[in-house]
């Protein structure tokens, strides 16, 4: 406790704000992944492997063509088939989400180790100077402004993008056409297709939507986060998108604010441990968190269902 | 009828198994190997000599508990994707008593480990299950959040208070082994224990009372309650045993393999043992003989490696994508059904 | 073009090996209510979800509008002007009100939905019919009875002059169901046509221009409303069969086993679907309760049972109060049940004939010692107890999912009579079962009443509540409209108090 006393200004100061928002970057792309396929109601348990493939053709693209673009590009494609095994498995083949999402992760683990050793000839990571990374973008009139120059200047250009997308998929679940049939797909099949709609084309859309986010979720994480592919460098970060999905309930601004959540824990856990403190109970936090708000919005609903069914109370 | 459909899902895994080992092939022929050479390389690797064989063996043991463990929770109906915190938090657990009760005798200290282990494990089970059972929270999301806790709890209890002050985060060694055989290879004597558990477990499924309630209770809960066996109470109760089981599973790995905790170690061990449960539809029967399959990938995987200029990581492709295959019921059921259509429309014409 | 907007003729529809509609017959007229009324599981609804696409016919004709539909979809029909609303409504709980109606049709401005030209579109329809509903709340904050106006404006906004309404009244309460009559009466004056699903009759004698009736999959004919009565169309929907041979006591009934006082059960969808029963049942008789289907019987046995909670009132099994024990306490103070609904509840489809036939006795003597199960004395029960009812195939190790109807239902009757426990409920014992499981069925239950069991028998088939029972109770709407001895009952005073009306004396 003392070591925390002691270094709480180096723990919780202005430098935490940004490194909270850039530990929950690649969580959030993740975390959007999953949301979309969760509107349509299919748990994207895949999220991890999705991200994973992306990650790992972002860096070989970038090398090979020296574009940072197509490398993007590469990987969101690539995030696309992958996102397909479990869209195809799931909706033609009567897989089970849980299931085939883990085979999913399993694949992408296994086949970019696999990848790195054939093509790069290398065990562990990959990381060269001629891998173009995704640039940052330098507020130059911010720089000397004290606490928006910290907090601003330096941001990676996915970093601004994961704010527009946000907004940008908020907009697109809630205000347009495609949106609302998503929602009903998810929610109610048999009302959409009394509607009149394909449910299975919504679903696949929504698949193949999420695999581009994934995809994307991946690139940033090998060439905005870092610079490198480092086998199963993703460590997790499906998942917990995953968790901060379900938090947030599917919905793109809560989800994000899960997972600032786990971004926080994160970049604070980062420091105590510079300070040797042991950083697990802060990294746990969040998932400790997640699981209470389930379980008191579950027994909420239930509860409410109950006083509707009975009328003498 | 009975025999037939067991047949027909034999068959569906061995054209499975075939579909992974060509796709596999293919592979290894693109980065200009031999597949022959490469599998004949992968079967030795497994089997050949006294480490291998040892090493095999001893991979296998912990997928065999945690795949029956699935598999059990799967029959009253649970989807357990925690096997992985309750490996870890059966390992702590052993580690911790095995280490700090020296006052027992020896033989108690190591039940002690043991019962310790399976509680601890049971209890982890516990949560997720009462959560679904009573607030219907869906037990798939909460065990996979729970296992990082797990894995949390564990890092901190070995770098912390619990550490031997080593480089590697990992417990001070444990007073009680498990006796080793085939050295240099760490298999161990958990594999009788491992597998006497799991004869008991399919003894326990098809010949007692227990088994019955837990198999009415997962193929049909309303009927279940009809007859007067709580459901609830059931489904808790087989994921408690399926947590038990993990535990047990970590404590072997504790007390067999490592002699201590060593951080992280189960990373990957209750995936494998979901898959090969969910591989054979949670056949109980089956189960070990695919936990078994996948032990022998896993470890020829490295022989493999050493002999052929084929990677490991591809054993790892041709494992997932045996995976992802299975998952997918109707696809190989689809084409006998079209087949058969097909014939009987031929008779009719 | 004939005078008929939609005509159906020659329907044939087949679920796996269930026959839903035998042969269906429906036409409608511009304009006009027209009623489709018959027993639950008579074809009503499967006859109008064929209507409107959900599946498709084996064979037969639809001719809508003077054009025959080949192939139907919800899609097509809805282009067709076919609106329908469902039993179950087709509304997605956490989208707002005006979300669902447009769901499917949404009017766009650039990329967005134009929820102020939906709004201006939908308030016309709300005043044109005085269909008050909120637009910005979410399904899951309003009442039934406005759920209901939603999928009937949904129907509108699609252009529908043709709405089916799949038993609209069965989730409203009165006041909500006057409401519905005025609207409905209201679409018809205004050119739509509707058809109506219902088995209340009373509705049915309000509403309707014409009435057509089915029975178990067949069309039993139409009448105008002019020529008919209730009790008419209670003949029409119930019929009549051949009564079996069944050698019926009349012993001595003895003290009271059930005691059911003053009990209130909410359904899954309706609040207080009962309200305030109360009967008795006695040692060695058989009390049989009669009543269109839908009136509550379902509930009540489960209320019984134990299944469903009791909101208010008592019962007492064999002198102890059991109200809201759990199902197996309620079997341990003396109950055996065989449940309305064989393959929900009164067997494990997967799992064998020996299994189901000792499910309800697995921890007692001789089928299990300690937690161990004892195959062998359950392998002697099995054998003993299918040849005992005549079960085929007589391999007791078959899953019961490979049984018939009838030989699936006597391993439930096998079981639960075989007990001998003094109170014994019959959900539906005969339903969808053959003649000659019937014959064993009932004779089985005779004989349990004989030895002196009380038994409550529930039952659509009137014949069947006739010819068993030593009395009847009827109910209607979830309350008791009369009761009568078994032998002073026939089908014209049991049908009266069917549909709510006193008994004449």
């Amino acid at each position: 406790m003392g070591a925390i006393i002691e270094n709480l200004d180096k723990i919780i100061n202005v430098s935490l704000i940004y490194a909270t928002f850039r530990s929950a970057t690649p969580i959030i792309f993740a975390a959007l992944c999953a949301a979309i396929t969760q509107q349509a109601n299919i748990l994207n348990v895949g999220t991890e492997g999705i991200m994973l493939v992306g990650a790992f053709t972002a860096v070989a693209v970038s090398y090979f063509t020296g574009s940072w673009v197509v490398g993007v590009a590469a990987a969101m494609l690539a995030g696309v088939l992958i996102a397909m095994i479990i869209g195809i498995g799931h909706i033609k083949y009567g897989a089970d989400n849980c299931a085939i999402g883990m085979g999913v992760n399993m694949l992408a683990l296994a086949i970019t180790k696999f990848l790195l050793n054939v093509v790069f000839g290398m065990n562990g990571s990959f990381s060269s100077p001629e891998i173009d990374p995704i640039p940052r973008v330098k507020l130059e009139f911010l720089s000397e402004v004290p606490i928006l120059g910290e907090i601003f200047c330096n941001w990676s250009i996915a970093e601004w993008f994961v704010i527009i997308l946000i907004i940008a998929l908020q907009f697109l679940f809630y205000k347009t056409v495609w949106g609302l049939r998503l929602r009903a797909v998810g929610q109610f099949p048999e009302a959409a297709k009394t509607a009149g709609i394909n449910v299975n084309k919504i679903k696949y859309q929504a698949v193949a939507f999420a695999g581009m986010i994934g995809g994307l979720a991946g690139a940033h994480l090998s060439l905005g986060y870092s610079t490198q592919f480092v086998e199963n460098m993703t460590s997790n970060r499906g998942f917990m998108g995953v968790a901060a999905m379900y938090f947030g309930g599917a919905n793109p601004v809560f989800t994000s604010l899960g997972c600032l959540l786990f971004g926080f824990a994160d970049s604070v856990g980062a420091r105590l441990q510079a300070y040797g403190i042991p950083s697990q109970f802060v990294l746990m936090m969040p998932y400790i968190v997640t699981i209470a708000v389930l379980s008191v919005s579950m027994a909420v609903k239930l509860s409410a269902n109950k006083k509707r069914q009975s009328s003498l109370n | 009828m009975n025999n037939n459909s067991a047949k027909a899902g034999f068959i569906r895994i061995l054209v499975t198994m075939l579909l992974s080992l060509g796709i596999g092939a293919l592979f290894i022929v693109g980065i200009g190997e031999n597949p022959i050479d490469a599998y004949v390389a992968l079967f030795k690797g497994a089997f050949n000599g006294k480490l291998r064989l040892g090493t095999t063996l001893a991979g296998f043991t912990p997928l065999l508990l945690s795949s029956v463990a699935f598999a059990v929770a799967a029959k009253a109906g649970a989807f357990n994707v925690g096997l992985e915190g309750q490996i870890f938090l059966g390992g702590i657990a052993a580690a911790y008593i095995g280490i700090n009760w020296t006052f027992l005798p020896k033989p108690i200290l190591f039940v002690a480990c043991f019962a310790g282990a399976a509680v601890v494990g049971a209890i982890w089970g516990f949560i997720p299950a009462a959560l679904k059972a009573y607030y219907n929270v869906s037990e798939v999301c909460t065990t996979i959040l729970m296992n990082t806790v797990a894995l949390y709890i564990t890092s901190y209890l070995v770098s912390g208070p619990m550490s031997a002050g080593t480089a590697n985060a990992q417990s001070h060694p444990v007073t009680v082994t498990l006796h080793q055989f085939m050295k240099p290879s760490s298999a161990n004597l958990g594999i009788v224990i491992a597998i006497i558990l799991v004869l008991l477990v399919i003894f326990m499924l098809y010949k007692t009372t227990w088994g019955y309630k837990i198999r009415t209770v997962g193929t049909n809960p309303d009927h279940a309650d009809f007859v007067g066996i709580n459901s609830k109470k059931v489904f808790i109760g087989s994921m408690m045993l399926s947590g038990a089981l993990c535990g047990i599973a970590g404590c072997i790995e504790v007390l067999g393999v490592h002699g201590y905790f060593l951080n992280n170690f189960a990373t990957g061990l209750g995936s494998n043992g979901m898959l090969a449960a969910l591989i054979v539809k949670n056949n109980v029967v089956a189960t070990p003989f695919m936990a078994f399959f996948l032990a022998v990938l896993k470890a020829g995987a490295m022989g493999m490696q050493q002999s052929t200029g084929v990677p490991k990581a591809l054993v790892d492709t041709i494992t997932a994508v045996f995976i992802i295959i299975a998952t997918m019921e109707t696809l190989i059921q689809f084409k006998e059904k079209a087949k058969k259509k097909a014939e009987t429309e031929k008779k009719e014409g | 073009m004939s005078e008929y907007v939609v005509s159906m003729s020659n329907i044939v529809k087949t679920f796996g090996t269930v026959q839903a509609v035998r042969h269906g017959e429906f036409n409608l007229k511009k304009g006009e209510i027209h009623s489709l009324i018959g027993e639950n599981g008579a074809g009503k609804s499967t006859m109008m979800k064929l209507l409107y696409g959900m599946y498709p016919i084996n064979s037969g004709e639809i001719i809508v509008k003077g054009k025959k539909m080949d192939r139907l979809d919800p899609k097509t029909a809805i282009e067709h002007g076919i609106g329908m609303v469902h039993q179950e409504f087709m509304l997605v709980e956490e989208l707002t009100v005006l979300e669902n109606i447009i769901l499917g049709f949404e009017p766009t401005k650039g990329l967005t939905i134009d929820f102020d030209s939906a709004r201006k579109e939908v308030q016309k329809y709300i005043d044109q019919y005085d269909m008050e509903v909120q637009l910005d709340k979410k399904i899951s904050q309003i009442s039934v009875g406005e759920a209901q106006r939603v999928e009937i404006i949904k129907t509108l906004m699609r252009g529908a002059d043709v709405i089916i309404l799949d038993e609209p009244t069965a989730v409203l309460t009165p006041q909500e169901a006057r409401r519905l009559f005025e609207i409905l009466k209201n679409l018809r004056e205004d050119g739509k046509s509707l058809v109506f699903i219902s088995h209340k009759l009373d509705e049915v004698m309000e509403i309707s221009n014409r009435i057509s009736v089915m029975r178990q999959g067949q069309y039993m004919g139409t009448v105008n409303k002019e020529e008919t009565s209730p009790l008419d169309l209670t003949k029409r929907m119930i019929g009549r069969e051949v009564f079996l041979n069944i050698d019926k006591s009349y012993g001595k009934a003895g003290k009271t086993v059930l005691e059911v006082k003053d009990v209130w059960v909410s359904s899954n969808k309706e609040t207080s679907k009962i309200r305030g029963m109360s009967l008795h049942v006695n040692e060695g008789e058989i009390v049989g309760i009669a009543g269109i289907d839908g009136n509550g019987q379902s509930e009540l046995i489960e209320a019984i049972t134990g299944i469903r909670k009791v909101e208010k009132g008592s019962v007492i099994l064999n002198g102890k109060d059991i109200t809201n024990f759990n199902p197996k306490k309620v079997r341990d103070a003396g109950l055996a049940h065989i449940p309305e609904d064989r393959n929900k509840r009164g067997l494990n489809r997967t799992m064998s004939i020996v299994d189901n036939l000792v499910a309800v006795q697995l921890d007692e003597a001789p089928f299990s010692k300690g937690m161990m199960v004892q195959k062998a004395d359950q392998d002697k029960y099995a054998e003993e107890k299918v040849k005992q009812f005549d079960i085929r195939p007589t391999d007791y190790n078959l899953p019961t999912s490979a049984l018939s109807g009838g030989n699936a239902q006597k391993v439930v009757v096998a079981r639960e009579v075989s007990m001998g426990k003094p109170l014994l409920i019959a959900s539906q014992p005969t339903r969808g079962v053959d003649v000659g499981a019937i014959e064993i069925i009932r004779n089985t239950l005779e004989k349990a009443k004989k030895e002196g069991a009380g038994v409550l028998l529930v039952s659509a088939e009137l014949e069947e509540i006739i010819s068993l029972s030593d009395r009847i109770v009827v109910i209607h709407e979830g309350k008791i409209t009369g009761e009568l001895m078994a032998s002073e009952a026939n089908e014209n005073n049991l049908g009266l108090l069917m549909m709510g009306g006193k008994e004449s004396k």
